[in-house]
């Protein structure tokens, strides 16, 4: 499977989930097919997963989807036994499994030597964890778990084909205004609160 | 205070500040702290495997509107580094940390991590108070919070076995 085909397929189901990308050229791709201020691109290597976790504890009404690499997971396998202890019905933990560390030279992962990380997340009490195992799979598996599925872990073997994309637009800092303030529009609420300077009264 | 007395003005301290999820990873002398906060209701307690993910679990938290605290080891504060670095520091992203100093002058165990505590702190730009008398928590917390909001950085309490109501490290000479 070609991961971005994977990403096409997601962006026709995603509606107003908010979406975090894993570190790489996943995260381009997915910003090319589906420019959103609800997507948070994540920088430090295996944080993903707990980033989403920490949105789905915060906001338990909206869908949350953690676009996750295999290289990533396996830096931080511990949050898969934290996911399945929150429990957080509106998560969706999508890795694509490309068995490299693609973003950092292409060198293999533990994956490509028989890890299974569908297993290793059925194993820390995630319990709907399954393979999609082709584009249709992977649609009919995301489609039922943005629809309200709870809790549930998709994992995607893919190929290491890139799809030539942009640059990421913006940095960080841009990045973390422009979702807080989609999450204000979106949620109605107000997360940059305006206090009055004490030092000034 | 005793300790649970202690845990009660810290969890008070929290709460007033605004705090509502609390990521936290035992250390014996936090007992009592994890108890009570598991025990709020009106806190979301996250149990972390690995003190890391309590930093991306924050911030996505914070990103979607709550206010965060992660309470953790010293120790755990040297593990949570480059999540400290690459996601709290680049994104600009608040957090209170209250950690407790294993290793704080005087203490027998974890006296190397204890030394190194200060100058990591120092190091990333961390601002950072020791809080010695459970009496002073709540408002440290407090003003920690604001300084946390304000600079849009993490902020630091040091916490030591008195200021969670147990004996003083030094008083098995």
């Amino acid at each position: 499977m070609k991961r971005y085909d994977c990403l096409k397929a997601l962006a026709a189901l995603v509606g107003d989930a908010l979406v975090v990308s894993s570190a790489g050229a996943m995260t381009l791709e997915w910003y090319a097919l589906h420019p959103s201020d609800g997507h948070l691109r994540v920088r430090t290597l295996g944080l993903c997963s707990s980033i989403a976790l920490g949105m789905a504890l915060g906001l338990p009404r909206r869908k949350i989807i953690a676009l996750d690499g295999d290289g990533s997971l396996l830096m931080n396998l511990s949050s898969l036994a934290t996911i399945a202890r929150m429990q957080p019905t509106n998560l969706t933990h999508i890795v694509f499994d490309n068995e490299v560390y693609e973003a950092s030279g292409g060198k293999k992962t533990a994956t490509g030597a028989g890890t299974d990380l569908v297993g290793m997340a059925r194993a820390a009490g995630v319990r709907n964890s399954r393979w999609a195992n082709s584009i249709e799979e992977f649609t009919v598996a995301v489609s039922s778990a943005i629809k309200g599925g709870g809790l549930c872990f998709i994992g995607a073997k893919v190929t290491t084909e890139r799809t030539q994309v942009a640059p990421f637009p913006i940095d960080e800092v841009e990045n973390k205004y422009r979702f807080i303030r989609h999450i204000e529009k979106t949620e109605q609420i107000e997360i940059f609160k305006s206090n009055l300077p004490a030092s000034y009264v | 205070m005793d300790p649970i007395e202690a845990a009660k003005t810290i969890v008070t301290g929290l709460k007033s500040a605004g705090i509502n999820l609390v990521a936290t990873l035992p250390d014996i002398n936090l007992s009592d702290l994890l108890s009570e906060v598991e025990a709020d209701r009106e806190l979301i307690h996250v149990p972390l495997c690995r003190e890391e993910e309590g930093i991306g679990i924050c911030a996505g938290a914070y990103l979607v509107g709550k206010k965060c605290a992660a309470i953790m080891q010293n120790g755990g504060f040297f593990n949570s580094n480059n999540a400290i670095v690459s996601t709290l520091l680049q994104y600009q992203i608040p957090l209170l940390l209250l950690i407790y100093y294993a290793g704080d002058i005087g203490d027998r165990t974890f006296s190397t991590t204890g030394s190194m505590t200060e100058p990591v702190l120092q190091a990333l730009g961390i601002r950072y108070y020791i809080m010695r008398d459970p009496g002073d928590a709540v408002e440290l917390i407090k003003r920690a919070q604001v300084s946390t909001e304000d600079a849009k950085r993490p902020v630091a309490l040091l916490v030591t076995k008195e200021a969670l109501g147990r004996r003083a490290a030094v008083a098995s000479l």
